[in-house]
């Protein structure tokens, strides 16, 4: 569960994220939708503990998570291309991560196993280094590295961006899979409403740094978010 | 057209977002700059004596016409190793309707409005003037030899740039310019050929001619022209890349270190960083050069009775892969920081790995530096008293100054004369490390107590040793103080 309580982050007097109460239950799939500069980075990296609230704090399970590290055990998270080792191949990237989170060498082919569609052959097996790789594939690799610790959390800053269609299909049904079978909590945000109502039951609107909607998907969701976004 | 591209290039170094940072680290550099002007120009007006002095068989400015071939050689090797290749973002350019040959030109002729290639003008005209005052040559031949420098220059840094762009900055290209300058010196040594000779006869022909100017014009154009050429075949970036993006992944399985745990992880992890990145990688060798400092400093006299400047040399010598690589820690993981901090790594352990790889380093380097012991008893006592300071004192330094640098390293660029990444924080970092033990010598060595200044340093590095878990609390607590400025920074491309 993660808590989020008087949270504001403020760049020279201008607050860019102003979230006053918020509940993200165990299991919830929560979709962030908004314009470039509605806040959605910031709210993750707040949540990550990559950049320090102005105001109140984010808790998960109870727990604070400024300049703490328990937290990391069970949230997976993929934002950008900085959360890559780029100078490494995906497979030592995927051990060291496997190995971080104290997984074995048969965790790990388990893991390639359920992996195999969404690589679609494209990721294991070559001697490429990820900084060579397209930027769809860099982010098939971050978002797996994510889900090796299989964790109870996970955060993901614009999933479907720069994927292949087939890939977009792929990473949607995986989704789904991972939150019928292991309950696990989604943080994602996406500009592709269709997408994004797809996948999560909940889904939050931000314009300013202000969740200006929060509403429970239903067949009448993407019409109304695409109202709310039409010009 | 190539000046809006000048000014363009100029407002990327404006707008970079670490340029008012390096604004210190730039006002260094001038100083230095203005030194070393300082230097040539003495030189400049003392070289005609210096020259009668060393051959008295010829006169000066014949004993200059026999150096100039070899000044043109080392300038050009100088260049091939220091000067930064002048790279325009191509890509954005290239779809823009900009002829083809002005971006070529641009390219070539940038360096040549750079002032600081023709800091060998400060030296040659004041020795030309010298020399028309003393009446040994005409004001004619005064103005050539100006004229020929700057021909020289021109060749030098354009034969360099081609040259890079041919072969790379590969520690091959270092190793053949190194060797090719040892021939030639040995050659002339052995009086096997002597260029000297040669080099006197060609340009004291060719410069008392009138048309000798042109004659060495003629190798500056052809230069241009390879320069051209080479760019009509290469114009499109993805042939430039092409070395970058076929390297494979041969270098390092440090699978080995995985026993110890995730610190073992995390160091297995650096030095794959190390080895697989062009700025890293030279550095690690330009350290086998440093390494050899103390072989010029040991044997030489003036030094032996100096203690403190002697400790600052076992200081330099035994913690050599500190000193290089290690003013780096931590900004190097800036590209990737955010997966540092987001995976489960506990800062306790990410802190602990990179003090681990500072030991490390400088017990390899004191092993390294164990044959410099035959210099005498002396040289034992100050190499482990200052290899214990390192240990102790000046690896914690080295951590705690590494989290105030929150530029990120660009880690493909290449590394001699490279300043990206630095701020004056590492200039404060050589003050608390070279400064602070020496004049803790220098004070004690006026009442006679040197060699108990010494003890002492020691004896603080092996306290250091000792208390290391509480100093590394406190490192721990310095960082997580300073996380969110890290990320914020590394976040910055410059």
């Amino acid at each position: 569960m993660i808590e989020v309580i008087g949270l504001q982050k403020i760049y020279n007097g201008v607050a860019v994220l102003n979230i006053p109460s918020m509940v993200i239950p165990q299991g919830e799939s929560f979709g962030l939708v908004g314009n470039n500069g509605a806040g959605k980075t910031t709210f993750f990296r707040l949540i990550l503990d990559l950049i320090e609230a102005s105001l109140g704090e984010v808790k998960i399970n109870g727990e604070k998570i400024a300049r703490r590290d328990d937290w990391k055990a069970f949230v997976g998270s993929f934002l950008d291309e900085s959360f890559l080792i780029d100078f490494l191949t995906p497979e030592e990237f995927f051990s060291f991560t496997a190995k971080v989170y104290g997984r074995s060498e048969g965790d790990l082919a388990a893991f390639y196993e359920t992996m195999r569609e969404f690589f679609n052959d494209e990721i294991l097996g070559g001697k490429k280094l990820i900084r060579d790789f397209s930027k769809g594939n860099q982010k098939k690799v971050g978002i797996a590295a994510a889900l090796i610790g299989d964790p109870h959390i996970l955060v993901l800053d614009e999933p479907f961006t720069a994927l292949d269609p087939s890939s977009q299909i792929r990473l949607k049904r995986m989704l789904n899979e991972l939150q019928a079978s292991k309950n696990m909590t989604m943080l994602i945000s996406s500009h592709d409403l269709s997408h994004v109502t797809e996948v999560c039951k909940r889904i939050v609107v931000l314009n300013k740094g202000v969740a200006v909607k929060d509403i429970f998907t239903d067949q009448d969701t993407l019409k109304e978010l695409e109202e709310y976004f039409a010009v | 057209m190539i000046k809006q591209l000048l000014r363009q290039e100029w407002q990327k170094a404006l707008r970079a977002p670490g340029y008012y940072k390096n604004l210190v680290v730039s006002i260094f550099l001038g100083i230095f700059l203005l030194y070393f002007s300082a230097i040539f120009l003495l030189l400049g007006l003392v070289l005609p004596k210096i020259l009668g002095e060393v051959l008295p068989s010829h006169s000066p400015i014949e004993v200059f016409y026999g150096l100039m071939l070899y000044i043109c050689i080392a300038g050009l090797s100088m260049r091939f190793l220091m000067q930064q290749l002048n790279t325009l973002n191509l890509p954005p350019y290239q779809i823009l309707p900009i002829k083809r040959s002005s971006l070529v030109n641009y390219l070539l002729l940038k360096p040549l409005f750079n002032p600081v290639n023709y800091m060998t003008l400060l030296f040659v005209i004041p020795f030309s003037v010298r020399l028309v005052v003393s009446g040994d040559i005409s004001e004619w031949q005064a103005a050539a030899l100006i004229v020929a420098f700057v021909f020289i220059i021109w060749f030098d840094s354009l034969s360099a740039s081609l040259l890079k762009r041919k072969f790379g900055a590969s520690s091959w290209g270092i190793l053949i310019v190194v060797a090719s300058l040892a021939a030639i010196a040995s050659l002339e040594y052995l009086n096997v050929f002597s260029f000297f000779d040669i080099s006197r006869q060609l340009f004291g022909f060719l410069l008392s001619q009138p048309y000798g100017l042109l004659v060495l014009l003629l190798p500056v154009i052809g230069v241009f022209v390879l320069n051209k050429q080479f760019f009509a075949q290469n114009y499109y970036p993805e042939k430039f890349n092409r070395k970058v993006s076929e390297k494979v992944s041969s270098s390092g399985d440090f699978s080995f270190m995985s026993r110890f745990g995730q610190i073992g992880e995390l160091i297995a992890l650096e030095l794959k960083l190390i080895l697989r990145h062009k700025r890293t990688k030279s550095t690690l060798y330009s350290s086998i050069i440093f390494l050899a400092y103390g072989l010029l400093l040991y044997p030489n006299k003036t030094y032996q009775d100096n203690l403190s400047f002697l400790f600052f040399v076992a200081m330099f010598v035994t913690g050599t892969l500190m000193v290089t690589n290690g003013q780096w820690i931590i900004s190097w993981d800036g590209c990737h920081f955010d997966c540092l901090m987001t995976k489960k790594i506990d800062t306790r352990t990410y802190i602990h790995a990179n003090y681990t790889l500072l030991i490390a380093s400088n017990i390899i380097s004191f092993v390294l530096t164990t044959p410099y012991f035959l210099f005498g008893k002396q040289i034992v006592f100050y190499h482990i008293a200052a290899f214990l300071y390192n240990m102790g004192v000046n690896v914690i330094v080295y951590l705690l100054m590494a989290f105030l640098n929150t530029k990120r390293l660009e880690l493909s660029q290449g590394s001699a004369m490279n300043f990206q990444g630095m701020s004056y924080k590492n200039f404060f970092v050589v003050l608390l490390v070279i400064v602070f033990p020496m004049v803790f010598i220098a004070v004690f060595s006026i009442f006679k107590l040197s060699e108990v200044a010494v003890i002492i340093l020691g004896a603080l590095g092996l306290f250091g040793l000792i208390f290391h878990k509480p100093l590394l609390g406190i490192c721990e607590s310095v960082f997580l103080q300073r996380k969110y400025a890290l990320c914020d920074g590394f976040r910055k491309k410059e």
